[in-house]
């Protein structure tokens, strides 16, 4: 446990010690808010049924915070490490294999907090309302920040498989069809027949609503259930094969 | 099983240990190594001999192919934790993380061996002080100079006063007063008990710091032995013949049947004559290049080198890999 603190402060240490690298990862999410509401504001007003009253940026909100804390942060670091030698350090140091990927994860937590709450901030500046309340408020900023720890598992195993810096950077890529082949402009039921059937296979699809219903319709806890179960499902998925990878790298 | 020697505690010890890489690269071929606690063992080869592969197995980074080994008495593959815990490495390629300072990548370093709070702050700072780091131990290391990371890396490998260090071409691309805080400090971690096992490319760091060597080539160990005792066993000098443009092969024929003559070497302009006794081979070298009208440049006698070690193990010279690797740097 001390050798998960210990790494995780190393590893909020980088965040806060190479701001460039996380600026734009919040840059990002904060630009499309503004900008995708700036341009549908008028084709979806506050009158538009989904919206229940509320801007589109209500609507909009739980997207970007999906793209503020979902970033192959991690991985990068953890193949630089492996690029440097400083990840053999790690290794033949004598702590639990486990230890490396955790404190990679628990600094994924800290960012994703930080990150999600800058992003509901600016979205709250720009109009929208949280329905459930400052509790759900927080709710929403530990989900996204959760969803993040999970989703960082891609660019950790992409990192310790390929040892590529190149190929752990690519890994944005996934990024695309995760985060866009989802309700993220309009609801399921007004996507094409093809999309919603894509988007209704998507997990983060279920995230996304579920933030949504925090913000647009108050507890509803369906979907709350859904997003959580999907964070955790994947959030497992994806670290027990983090775990796997690193316990035989090498091996 | 662990291994143990009664007389004498082995502190590392392999046996056939191979490990090949996957399209059939034979890095390491079946060695054996016997080193006794408390010695300064020498591990030394050119680039690609093999060295870094055998480290990386007896540190538990890589799984041989086949064969074991122990370390501190324990299997590097059943055990591994426990020789984690009981060893310290400085591997070839400097691991420093650039994100922190010296200071913090050392008390990272002691919590991570499980000396934490003020016990990892001083233990920090004292390898700081002793390693001429403290001035600098609160700049981020990514700003150190490459002798400086060497020591910090060095330092870091010391925070548990391991029983066996490893050293990976610990003086690989420094200049040469790096090399020899290097080399003394090498000497006092040795002197307080530890056992050195060191990789090198340089003969005379074999020679100097070195108890035992063991001289590797393309995977194998070609000699083993004290420095001294490798070279008393050559049983002969090295008569040097400068060329100054004489033709070689009418020299090494006029010279042909010399006393004593065991090997004629062909160098870049001269010829190494490998004779049993060196001073009394000179007048007879002259009397013959004088017969056949050859005329030559200096004539010199030396005392057999680890080079020379080398060049009899395997048919190749090791200087000149110094340069390329130090210019690669
Ligand atoms: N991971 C690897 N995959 C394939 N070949 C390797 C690998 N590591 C080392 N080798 C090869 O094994 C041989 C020995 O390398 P190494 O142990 O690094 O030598 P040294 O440290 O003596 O310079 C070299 O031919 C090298 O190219
Ligand atoms: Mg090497």
């Amino acid at each position: 446990m001390t050798e998960v603190l210990l790494l995780g402060r190393r590893a909020v240490r980088e965040v806060v010690r190479y701001p460039e690298a996380t600026i734009p990862t919040l840059f990002i999410p904060l630009f499309f808010l503004a900008v995708n509401i700036g341009q549908v504001s008028k084709t979806f007003p506050s009158s538009t049924p989904f919206l229940r009253g509320q801007g589109y940026v209500a609507f909009q909100l739980p997207v970007s915070l999906m793209f503020a804390v979902a970033t192959a942060t991690s991985g990068l670091a953890l193949v630089t490490a492996i690029d440097l030698g400083y990840f053999d350090k790690l290794l033949v140091a004598p702590i639990r294999r486990s230890s490396i990927i955790f404190g990679r994860l628990a600094a994924d937590l800290v960012r994703g907090i930080g990150g999600s709450a800058l992003v509901l901030l600016f979205g709250i500046a720009l109009g929208a309302h949280v329905e459930s309340g400052v509790a759900g408020a927080v709710v929403i900023v530990l989900l996204a920040a959760m969803f993040g720890v999970a989703y960082a598992g891609f660019g950790i195993l992409i990192a310790l498989r390929t040892r590529n810096v190149q190929a752990t950077q690519s890994s944005f890529l996934l990024f695309f069809p995760l985060l866009f082949l989802t309700p993220n402009f309009v609801p399921f039921d007004r996507l094409s027949p093809a999309m919603e059937t894509l988007a209704r296979i998507n997990p983060v699809s279920y995230v996304i609503v579920g933030l949504r219903s925090l913000v647009i319709d108050g507890w509803n806890a369906g979907d709350i259930g859904i997003a959580i179960g999907v964070i955790v499902a994947l959030g497992a998925a994806l670290t027990g094969l983090s775990l796997h990878t690193i316990a035989t790298y090498d091996r | 099983m662990p291994m143990r020697t009664e007389e004498q505690p082995t502190a590392i010890a392999a046996m056939c240990l191979r490990r090949t890489f996957k399209g059939g690269i034979e890095a390491v071929r079946d060695i054996d190594l016997a080193v006794s606690a408390g010695e300064v063992f020498g591990f030394l080869g050119p680039n690609g001999a093999g060295k870094t592969t055998t480290v990386r197995m007896l540190c538990t980074l890589l799984p041989p192919t086949s064969g074991s080994a122990t370390v501190a008495g324990l299997d590097v593959v059943g055990d591994g934790a426990a020789v984690r815990r009981s060893i310290g490495v400085a591997l070839q390629e400097i691991g420093l993380d650039p994100v922190q300072t010296g200071r913090e990548l050392l008390e990272l370093q002691c919590g991570l061996y499980g000396i934490t709070g003020r016990s990892g702050r001083e233990r920090a700072a004292e390898l700081l002080e002793l390693l001429g780091l403290t001035d600098a131990a609160d700049r981020r290391t990514k700003t150190y100079s490459g002798g400086m990371k060497r020591r910090l890396d060095l330092a870091s490998a010391l925070v548990h006063s391991p029983q066996v260090l490893f050293l990976d071409e610990p003086t690989t691309g420094l200049d040469p007063a790096s090399r020899l805080t290097v080399w003394d400090e090498v000497r006092r971690i040795n002197a307080s008990g530890t056992t050195v096992f060191l990789t090198t490319q340089y003969l005379e760091e074999a020679d100097k710091l070195c108890d035992r060597v063991a001289i590797i080539d393309d995977g194998r160990i070609v000699a083993e032995g004290t420095p001294e005792r490798l070279k008393a066993e050559m049983g002969h000098d090295v008569v040097s013949v400068s060329l100054n443009g004489a033709d070689p092969d009418a020299t090494q024929s006029a010279l042909a049947g010399l006393p004593g003559l065991e090997r004629v070497m062909p160098e870049p302009g001269a010829l190494a004559l490998y004779v049993a006794d060196g001073a009394n081979s000179i007048a007879e070298i002259v009397r013959r290049l004088d017969r056949d009208r050859i005329e030559v440049g200096a004539i010199s006698v030396a005392r057999p080198s680890l080079d020379d070690v080398f060049l009899n193990a395997t048919g190749r010279r090791l200087e000149g890999q110094e340069q390329s690797q130090e210019a690669e740097q």
